[in-house]
């Protein structure tokens, strides 16, 4: 699921992402690395996007096809909150996502997690992996290093959380991750989205959560 | 033929099967790549772009002293690595599409435009169209440097290095970049780390041209550095005038030789 | 390139230029002809050598000679070496996913006599270089040979002799050129077209 087949000297996202509910709006989280083969091209990427005022999300796979995409569920959410005279869903913002990978699924190597806050719903998470479902989740996590993790995250993750809480799973979940996976590292990006709006976090790579390190 | 529009692909076919098929296997000419160390820098007031000017078709140096910094427009210039028409011809169209959208607009264009066209039309060619690119410029939201990959994947960042001589470069600025340097320093930083790709990548060499990019003010300072000068030669080879052998000459006049008598000048 | 073979060389001289090829047309190790010329006159004082297979180098000179001819008559002038290599480069460059397997070099004066050269690669990038060009399955031997010879400044017959001889060592050390050599020196008032006596094997 994580690794689709990229072109020749693609870059890609080789990334550990997720995204979490709690009672009053979502955590997203990611770590910061992109690589071409063992290169790191950026150290300190953002794979948070903000595709609407309350809407976020983390891209995997390839960085052309993500960023490609993300402009694209950009566009048509600016366009689609002028037209209604309302902000989008968040589940609006997912199922544009959801119709950019199906459709495409034979060239696109993108794996997609949405989260984001709406009046309606308040904070959801969805993810569309690889071929272009779409699930609705309390949770998510995603890209290479999310394997090493998945343990580790259904036995910490707990329902309504209070939103400290929650960052504090957001950045142990991904420090553990980042310390596993090769191609995910560099520091901690997180994004705090509920009703009063976004707040962004920067963790340093020399202020990550420690663990056992033999 | 003077209506058709886009790229021809008359010869697709024909190429493949004169490459693959079944009693050929012919090979294709080498596109000039430039093998390049090219990179980008924000300094205090603005950003400074270098690239060496080495030019390689497979082993052999096909261009000593060429052009990597591309102008876009007035407030903004490209480096280029990778396939060398396709840098020369994706700089060149967004070049032109750049100054039709200041004609239309009536404003200076923005960094961020050109990136987006660049992305969107090396996104559109899915890797195909082979340009690595440094974007680096000033607007009026402020000094911009991105890198742009040929599959359309672009970042933004304080400083940047692309080609294969991109891992000596950013040794250079990993280890020596500052927040806020004065120009000179940028400058002095830029130049060290293109020599580091001269000197250690194969596919780099010759000269430093440096570009610095200030609010309302360009300044491209080519062959900034010349690291490489070639010694004066020793001996010259003067061939005596008519060693070489010659079965059959011919001459095209270009203008007519005529015989003009004094008489005629008087009248 | 490796199937019909080829040699192309061009150079600057003081107010003068010359471009000279081989004369050989084979298939691969076969020589079928020995009177190939693979330069072609655009316009007086605009040459373009044109080295690689041969279906290309002829298709291709054609469809450059139009595009030259319909210019002068749109534009009522002489194209100028400098412009007719960027038509070159698009018109190479359109062929981008199916390119003409072919590498010019272009020789001329423009219209103030100042010498230019150029070549390009297969898909139209420009190489200006202010002393020589190459191309062809000589390249190699050439680029080592006039990296040598050239010097600047050379008249006429100077540059005649420096072009001839470059070329003729180069070649003969390449199995699919040769086969005789013909060599253009362009000045301000006329072009000396002169065929070369050259080994036949």
């Amino acid at each position: 699921m994580n690794t689709a087949p990229l072109k020749p000297g693609e870059v890609s996202l080789g990334t550990t992402i997720m995204a979490v509910q709690f009672n009053g709006g979502v955590v997203v989280g990611a770590d910061s690395r992109t690589t071409t083969g063992s290169y790191i091209a950026n150290r300190v990427t953002d794979k948070l996007t903000q595709v609407h005022d309350h809407i976020f999300c983390c891209r995997s796979g390839s960085a052309a096809d993500t960023q490609a995409i993300a402009d694209i569920v950009h566009y048509n959410l600016q366009l689609l909150a002028a037209q209604e005279g309302e902000e989008p869903t968040v589940q609006k913002a997912a199922n544009l996502f959801q119709q950019l990978v199906y459709q495409n699924k034979d060239a696109l190597s993108a794996g997609i997690i949405v989260g984001g806050y709406d009046k309606y719903n308040g904070g959801s998470v969805y993810s569309v992996p690889l071929g272009g479902s779409l699930h609705k989740q309390p949770f998510c996590i995603g890209g290479s290093g999310s394997t090493y993790i998945y343990g580790f995250c259904d036995a910490e993750y707990k329902e309504n959380m209070t939103k400290e809480e929650c960052v504090d799973f957001v950045k142990r979940s991904v420090a553990l991750a980042m310390s596993r996976d090769g191609s995910s590292g560099g520091v901690i990006r997180l994004a705090i989205i509920d009703k009063n709006g976004v707040e962004r976090i920067f963790v340093p790579g020399n202020q990550l959560p420690q663990f056992f390190e033999g | 033929m003077a209506t058709k529009t886009g790229f021809n692909f008359d010869n697709y076919q024909r190429n493949l099967f004169l490459e693959h098929g079944k009693e050929n296997n012919m090979k294709l000419p080498k596109a000039t790549k430039t093998g390049t160390t090219i990179v980008g820098l924000m300094f205090k007031d603005g950003i400074v772009l270098g690239a060496d000017t080495r030019a390689t078709e497979g082993p052999i140096v096909a261009d000593k002293n060429c052009e990597k910094i591309h102008y876009i427009a007035p407030n903004m210039y490209c480096c280029g690595a990778g396939t060398a028409a396709d840098t020369e011809m994706t700089t060149a169209l967004i070049s032109s599409n750049i100054e039709l959208h200041r004609l239309n607009t009536g404003r200076e264009a923005r960094v961020v435009t050109a990136m987006t066209m660049l992305k969107q039309l090396l996104f559109k060619y899915q890797g195909h169209i082979g340009a690595a690119l440094i974007l680096g410029g000033v607007d009026c939201t402020g000094p911009h440097l991105y890198t742009i990959y040929p599959h359309g994947s672009t970042d933004k960042l304080p400083y940047v290095t692309m080609g294969s001589g991109s891992l000596a470069a950013m040794a250079v600025f990993e280890s020596k970049y500052k927040k806020d340097l004065e120009r000179q320093e940028a400058i002095d930083l830029v130049a060290e780390a293109i020599q580091a790709g001269i000197f250690n990548d194969m596919g780099s060499g010759s000269n430093v041209d440096v570009c610095v990019l200030t609010k309302g003010k360009v300044d491209y300072l080519r062959n900034y550095i010349k690291p490489n000068v070639r010694k004066e030669k020793e001996q010259v080879y003067k061939f005596n005038l008519g060693v070489t052998p010659v079965i059959k000459e011919s001459i095209r006049n270009l203008v007519d030789v005529v015989e003009v008598n004094e008489m005629e000048i008087d009248q | 390139m490796e199937y019909n073979g080829g040699a192309v060389v061009a150079m600057v001289g003081k107010d003068c230029v010359a471009i000279a090829s081989d004369k050989r047309f084979g298939l691969q190790l076969l020589t079928l002809a020995t009177d190939f010329e693979k330069i072609y006159k655009m316009t007086d004082k605009c040459y373009i050598g044109l080295a690689g297979l041969a279906t290309d180098v002829q298709t291709l000179s054609q469809e450059l000679k139009l595009k030259v001819d319909l210019y002068k008559l749109r534009e009522e002038r002489e194209i100028t070496p400098k412009k007719f290599a960027h038509l070159v480069s698009s018109t190479l460059y359109d062929h981008r996913w199916g390119p003409y397997f072919c590498e010019p070099c272009i020789a001329g004066l423009d219209s103030d006599n100042k010498p230019f050269i150029c070549s390009t690669d297969l898909i139209g990038c420009i190489n200006f270089a202010k002393d020589f060009v190459v191309c062809g399955t000589t390249a190699r031997e050439l680029y080592g040979i006039c990296e040598s010879f050239w010097e600047p400044d050379l008249g006429p017959e100077e540059l005649f002799e420096v072009i001839s001889q470059s070329l003729l060592n180069a070649f003969d050390r390449d199995s699919q050129s040769g086969w005789g050599a013909v060599v253009h020196i362009i000045t301000p008032d006329k072009i000396i077209t002169r065929h070369l006596k050259t080994r036949q094997d």
